[in-house]
């Protein structure tokens, strides 16, 4: 799908049409960067990318091909992490894989698998009380409070909060593979 | 990889990042991971948003709800 579709409400201001299009975008950004993840946070870089794309879409022009925003995100993410490797005054591993990830065009996008989406919630279902508590405290806060505020607010230790999230995402790896359902395979690590 | 280690790279997989208004904020704990440990923080990360998505009503992961939680803090609706 061309995510292209919420160009005009995002520019009239709309969070929420941003918010669809990010759903779209957010994992080609990442997957973009992948060849800075040894130098630069990317984390902190997909993040400040998503912000500034939200805050220059109102002067975006498109160019009459498809996912011209999300050309446009990746180019801005690219240039972030350039920026931000010469200010950390690092180099990325392979000088040869950051020009191809330059060039590179964004992946096209996959469409959520209603399916997937119900095995994934119904193994969440299944997982034990405190490793459960420990996710859920994380989708939550939705990347608002640091894990020892979580861990406060579950009255766990830090540590026991984190080997709670481990033990959740593994069982939650080992729920899917009995299922059939092929997984990141670093989710189960 | 050791316990600390990850332990640390399941910190630094989350999207909490630090509210910075004028520079990029990364995970205090990031610059405790050497280059093994970074890119092992990546893609978990990357699986753990691909997650988080599936299980979001609205299919964002916690990065992008933190993104929209920025936007709406600085453009709050009318």
């Amino acid at each position: 799908m061309d995510l292209d579709v919420h160009l005009e409400a995002i520019v009239g201001g709309d969070p929420r049409a941003f918010g669809h299009w990010m759903a779209g975008a957010e994992p080609r950004v990442r997957d973009s960067l992948r060849s800075f993840a040894r130098v630069i946070d990317v984390e902190a870089v997909v993040q400040e990318t998503l912000l500034r794309t939200w805050q220059v879409a109102p002067r975006f022009v498109p160019d009459g091909r498809p996912d011209g925003l999300l050309r446009m995100a990746v180019r801005i993410g690219r240039n972030l992490a350039v920026s931000e490797t010469r200010r950390m005054r690092t180099t990325p591993r392979d000088a040869d894989q950051l020009d191809a990830a330059m060039d590179a065009e964004p992946t096209p996008a996959s469409t959520p698998d209603p399916l997937l989406r119900r095995a994934i919630a119904e193994c969440r279902d299944k997982l034990p009380g405190k490793p459960r508590e420990a996710l859920d405290a994380r989708l939550a806060s939705a990347g608002g409070k640091d894990d020892h505020d979580l861990a406060t607010e579950l009255r766990m230790k830090l540590n026991t909060f984190l080997q709670n999230v481990t033990r959740a995402r593994q069982l939650l790896a080992e729920c899917l593979g009995k299922r059939g359902v092929v997984i990141d395979q670093e989710l189960g690590a | 990889m050791t316990d600390d280690d990850e332990l640390l790279i399941e910190q630094v997989a989350s999207a909490y990042r630090p509210v910075s208004r004028d520079e990029l904020r990364y995970h205090p704990r990031w610059h405790d991971l050497g280059a093994a440990g970074r890119e092992r923080a990546f893609a978990r990360g990357k699986a753990l948003r691909a997650l988080e998505a599936a299980l979001d009503p609205d299919g964002l992961s916690t990065t992008a709800r933190a993104v929209l939680a920025r936007i709406e803090q600085a453009f709050p609706p009318k």
